[in-house]
């Protein structure tokens, strides 16, 4: 085992809760994971990024043994994916799966609570999860966003180690958004891994460690949000201004830029060097703003680099 | 409580009787049409004699038919579709238990089939028999699940709900009039008695059908090993289509 003095740890020699080696999947002529390489050590709040089509489910699915892998290999809590030992530690929360619409909540927990040796409370879990209101109430008669509260509620009643968690908040209103991150917070600072896809971007921004962008099947990225979005650089500046698109082009250090009337927005690569020259330019310069680019703004730079390196 | 096979098997299985007796479209038909066809042919029509027992024999059989066809076969397509089984597989739950509690009340709902027919056969019928063959009748029409769970089974991997509904209807209906169950099959034309012998259906009545001592000439022995054969077969078949839904 590792000491905690030790300096030179390389997260390689962490243990691992999710371990992918040269993991790809085809269907047919169709890439939907392409050697992905994927260590993931205890502890973190993992989130795969990506637009639909990605493959972000599809590596869930692998690593959950749902799916066997064309090539390649995964590893779950040290254990070959969808093996019993694997699965004992692990809750989920997928898309397109739906509970028993006859049973409760309850009646569900206590369902899945009897394929655990150390299950949770299922009382405190209700509590956890907020679902107190409708426990009781027929799986079938709930609304979009309560379903997939009792979803969340299933996966935490193994006391997973490993969460697994498919995009969970797609049909939630902000307000169940917000509990469900609250939630995922709460059993990270627990302890519990998790991993999660999302194509939020403002949900990976909120929640994760560490954001790991698929695209096509590939890795693209794979670093903090803050590193992601510095990974494409440079800073925004909006401004209101006499200057047009073509001669602010000339000004140092600028990529982009655009005019909505009298708005301009600059992107550049050095906030400093672009708003001295702006400045000298216009000096009746107004409404002056400098953001960092979203990660949205990020994502899509990182993704239109991939498209024009692929074709 | 703690993980243990039988715990997961109590769970699954009390988990499946309350989501049927809470689906009464599974429920009515499954439970209340044997009964009422029995009455109906059996027992209002026949005016005692021997069509009393002679259907005894065959109802019993079509009685244990719903609930394997249906509860297995449209059940599993809906769970399927869902995305309720690929849960489970996801979580440590066993595939044995999911069988085993689907068997098991699939077992309970047939037995719950059997008693009213049982019962306006002995008060309404006049059927008399000695209690060591209402015993075995009783097991012979049980023992009709299990082939008939498993053609379920394979519907339910192989269709959509709705598509599940329909084969399903399709299989029970021909399984009862060609199989024999609703009028004896003595009564077909040559063709018609080619296919009654392919059907399981067919050759479970003829078990029963000598278990009460009906009429005719049987050797319950050969229809016992084509059952077994088929219920096999069967068994080959579900294991097929469950392998291809990886």
């Amino acid at each position: 085992m590792m000491s905690a003095m030790d300096t030179h740890t390389d997260p390689r020699q962490l243990p691992a809760v999710i371990e992918a080696q040269d993991l790809s999947r085809r269907f047919g002529d169709t890439v939907a994971l392409d050697a992905v390489d994927l260590h993931v050590p205890a502890g973190q709040i993992c989130t795969l990024l990506g637009r639909n089509g990605a493959g972000k489910t599809t590596f869930i699915r692998c690593a959950l043994g749902l799916l066997p892998p064309t090539t390649g290999s995964v590893k779950v809590l040290g254990e070959p994916a969808g093996s019993m030992a694997a699965r004992l530690g692990t809750g989920v929360m997928l898309q397109d799966t739906d509970l028993s619409e006859a049973l409760t909540a309850r009646e569900q927990l206590a369902l899945f609570s009897s394929y655990y040796s150390d299950p949770a409370d299922i009382d405190a879990v209700i509590e956890e999860a907020d679902i107190g209101n409708f426990a009781d109430t027929r799986y079938k008669k709930l609304s979009g966003g309560q379903k997939r509260r009792v979803q969340f509620a299933v996966a935490l009643i193994g006391k997973p180690r490993l969460l697994f968690l498919d995009e969970p908040t797609t049909g939630l209103d902000t307000d169940a958004r917000r509990a469900v991150w609250d939630n995922v917070r709460r059993l990270a600072a627990r302890g519990t891994s998790i991993i999660l896809t999302t194509h939020y971007l403002e949900e990976a921004d909120a929640l994760a460690d560490r954001i790991v962008v698929l695209a096509q099947g590939r890795v693209i990225a794979d670093d903090t949000a803050a590193a992601i979005r510095a990974r494409t650089g440079g800073a925004i500046i909006r401004c209101r201004t006499s200057i047009t698109p073509e001669q602010a082009l000339a000004l140092p250090g600028v990529r982009a830029a655009d005019r909505h009337g009298r708005l301009l927005t600059l992107s550049c690569e050095h906030a400093p060097t672009t708003l001295r020259a702006l400045l000298d330019a216009d000096p009746d310069v107004d409404d002056l703003e400098v953001t960092k680019p979203t990660l949205e703004q990020a994502f899509t730079a990182l993704s239109a680099v991939t498209t024009e390196d692929a074709s | 409580m703690s993980r243990t096979y039988a715990g997961i098997l109590a769970a699954e299985t009390g988990a499946e009787l309350t989501q049927s007796f809470r689906a009464p479209e599974f429920l009515l038909p499954t439970l209340a049409l044997p009964v009422a066809f029995y009455m109906m042919f059996g027992v209002l029509m026949s005016r005692g004699g021997g069509a009393a027992t002679y259907l005894l024999a065959t109802y019993g059989i079509f009685a244990v038919m719903g609930p394997s066809l249906f509860g297995f076969g449209v059940g599993v397509a809906g769970e399927r579709e869902r995305g309720w089984l690929e849960l489970k597989r996801a979580a440590p739950a066993p595939a044995s238990t999911f069988i085993g509690a689907k068997l098991g009340a699939t077992i309970a709902f047939a037995a719950m089939a059997l008693m009213p027919i049982y019962a306006a056969a002995a008060f309404m019928g006049g059927v008399e028999l000695p209690k060591t063959v209402w015993l075995t009748l009783f097991l012979v029409h049980l023992s009709a699940v299990f082939p008939f769970s498993l053609i379920g089974l394979s519907i339910g991997f192989s269709f959509s709900t709705n598509g599940a509904v329909a084969i399903a209807n399709i299989v029970f209906l021909s399984f009862a009039v060609i199989g024999g169950l609703w009028f004896p099959a003595t009564f077909f034309p040559g063709w018609m008695v080619a296919i009654s012998n392919a059907l399981p259906s067919f050759h479970l009545a003829e078990i029963a059908l000598t278990v009460v001592d009906a009429p005719g000439d049987r050797i319950a022995g050969f229809h016992a090993t084509v059952v077994a054969g088929m219920t096999l077969a069967c068994a080959a078949l579900a294991g097929w289509t469950w392998s291809r839904q990886r």
